[in-house]
């Protein structure tokens, strides 16, 4: 059985916030709740910048299922960690717990009330019938059911952001870290751009 | 023995480790964007200087509008994950100890003090006032700790009993309530206060009255005024120092839209729970000897009226005040209009 990660590799991320823009087209998500974002580091030092786009990261031993006071997270055959809405009581205990501050909270009322958690489901939904309207008004698109992968991974323009079998993708990044091996100019600058100088050789 | 041999081995081991450690910590690992900026040409494809900024909590940069939206990884959640377990633990373990122990003490020893006889000479316990101010804090810091024992154990006692519906619906109503009964006590823990901070001053004789916290219990009391030493326990201890506490935290949990941090919260919410797991088993004995506990006592702070026989009983030194005529409270015969119309039971 397939095992369900993202991985974002920071090498290639541009920063185009396009995964962001995919989510939130593709799930409805709630206004002021964004279930992805993309963080640049050192940005703006030229060599020093990288930005990583990050999400539910569909923990194998996830803090929020832990600390859940009506226990309504439950983690799918896939290692998907979904939650069901109808018992969620907003009460933010996931998102103390949460490292990459996935767990987010709709406004519900006066005073920040907080409304039911929504957070990245890995285009996999909720307890409903899967892409049932009720599934998608309230976790949007149940990609997995139709057989595709997340909208964020499959709509990367650099293919940065893989999501997919943990296995299948690890070694797509593997592969790609053989190929850039230790060639200095190939990672970022003229060359990546427009190519190696025509004279010198890329180093492999 | 040989647990204390592994012992003795950890600890030299340690001991080695915090020797040589002054030695390696002389070059602590490159972080920041210079340092990347260089190993990016130095050794390209190793940011580590990158994910040690990640690992720090720092903030990047992000279009993402909101609260720590820049920071990848907040790693305090997890100190607050595990810290739940053990307070949870031990204070759930205070709170059930405390209950059970009170239950045992009522199923032997039965309410304690006198019967009363109907017409005796009543004295103005309580006045109006006193008792709304309690009152508006007791129900409500009842209503609070009921919801939040819900919200903390229903998961583990309820859950398994009840059901996921059932159990879900029970909690989004705790959640309400303790949410927006919580702020009532930002007014009913002053007013409690100023109401009857005037006769909770400690004196040498409250230890004593602790030091008979036994004889107490037997029903040969140390004498007291107007308040005792328990008492004044849970006015200075549960009131002004805990319920202070579990307000200004609660505070910090309760309104997450002005820009308060994750860690902000993680560290108010152990708060919370430490302080309300000891304040619950507190309360619990004064709640147990308000009501069940000691004959009169409940009546005092209903109606706001206790007898002769009662005041001379448990407060000696108050009761001889009031027959001095030195304390503030009266007879209630020497008082012109009733306390409240329907509780006047001497005169009915």
């Amino acid at each position: 059985m397939a095992r369900m990660k993202f991985l974002c590799d920071a090498e290639r991320c541009i920063e185009c916030n396009g995964c962001v823009t995919a989510c939130k087209n593709t799930n409805d998500v709630p206004w002021g709740v964004n279930r992805r974002r993309v963080v640049t580091v050192n940005d703006g030092v030229i060599g020093a910048e990288k930005s990583i786009s990050v999400a539910c990261m569909h923990c194998s031993d996830a803090p929020c299922m832990a600390v859940c006071p009506v226990d309504c997270f439950y983690r799918t055959e896939e290692g998907v960690v979904l939650h069901d809405k109808d018992l969620c009581i907003g009460c933010g205990y996931c998102f103390y717990a949460c490292p990459f501050g996935a767990p987010q909270f709709p406004q519900a009322g006066a005073f920040g009330l907080r409304g039911k958690m929504d957070k990245c489901t890995f285009c996999a939904g909720g307890p409903e019938k899967d892409n049932s309207e009720a599934e998608f008004k309230k976790y949007g698109e149940n990609r997995l059911a139709m057989g595709k992968l997340p909208a964020c991974a499959e709509m990367c323009s650099t293919k940065a952001l893989l999501g997919g079998d943990g296995d299948v993708i690890s070694e797509i990044y593997r592969q790609r870290v053989l190929k850039r091996g230790r060639a200095s100019d190939a990672l970022w600058g003229w060359s990546t751009a427009y190519g190696a100088p025509p004279k010198q050789g890329a180093t492999k | 023995m040989r647990k204390l041999a592994d012992f003795f081995g950890v600890l030299a081991a340690a001991v080695m480790l915090a020797a040589a450690a002054p030695a390696l910590s002389q070059q602590p690992p490159p972080t920041g964007p210079a340092a990347q900026a260089e190993r990016e040409m130095v050794q390209p494809g190793n940011n580590a200087p990158v994910w040690r900024d990640v690992r720090s909590g720092a903030p990047g940069y992000t279009t993402v509008q909101g609260i720590e939206t820049g920071v990848l990884v907040q790693s305090r959640g997890q100190t607050w994950r595990e810290a739940r377990v053990p307070i949870a633990f031990w204070g759930g373990l205070l709170v059930a100890v405390a209950l059970a122990g009170l239950a045992v003490f009522y199923a032997i020893r039965g309410s304690m003090g006198d019967v009363e006889k109907p017409g005796a000479r009543m004295i103005r316990r309580f006045s109006p006032a006193d008792r709304y101010a309690h009152w508006l804090l007791a129900i409500s810091w009842t209503v609070l700790a009921v919801t939040g024992l819900i919200i903390s154990f229903g998961k583990d006692l309820l859950l398994p009993v009840i059901g996921y519906t059932l159990f879900s619906w029970l909690a989004i109503l705790s959640k309400g309530l303790h949410n927006f009964v919580g702020p009532i006590l930002i007014i009913a823990v002053p007013w409690m206060f100023f109401q009857y901070v005037r006769d909770n001053g400690i004196s040498a004789a409250d230890f004593k009255w602790f030091g008979n916290i036994f004889g107490y219990f037997r029903g040969k009391e140390t004498p007291s005024k107007r308040f005792n030493a328990g008492e004044k326990l849970v006015f200075w201890v549960v009131l002004t120092i805990l319920t202070t506490i579990l307000v200004i935290t609660g505070l910090v949990l309760n309104f997450p839209n002005y820009g308060q941090g994750r860690s902000a919260m993680q560290n108010a919410s152990m708060i919370h729970m430490v302080a309300a797991y000891i304040a619950m088993a507190l309360a619990a004995v004064h709640i147990y000897l308000g009501t069940l506990g000691v004959r009169g006592a409940y009546r005092a702070m209903r109606f706001g009226e206790v007898s002769e026989h009662w005041a001379e009983h448990h407060h000696k030194l108050w009761y001889d005040e009031v027959k001095a005529g030195k304390a503030r409270q009266k007879f209630a015969d020497e008082v012109e209009k009733p306390a409240t119309g329907e509780a006047r039971t001497q005169t009915s």
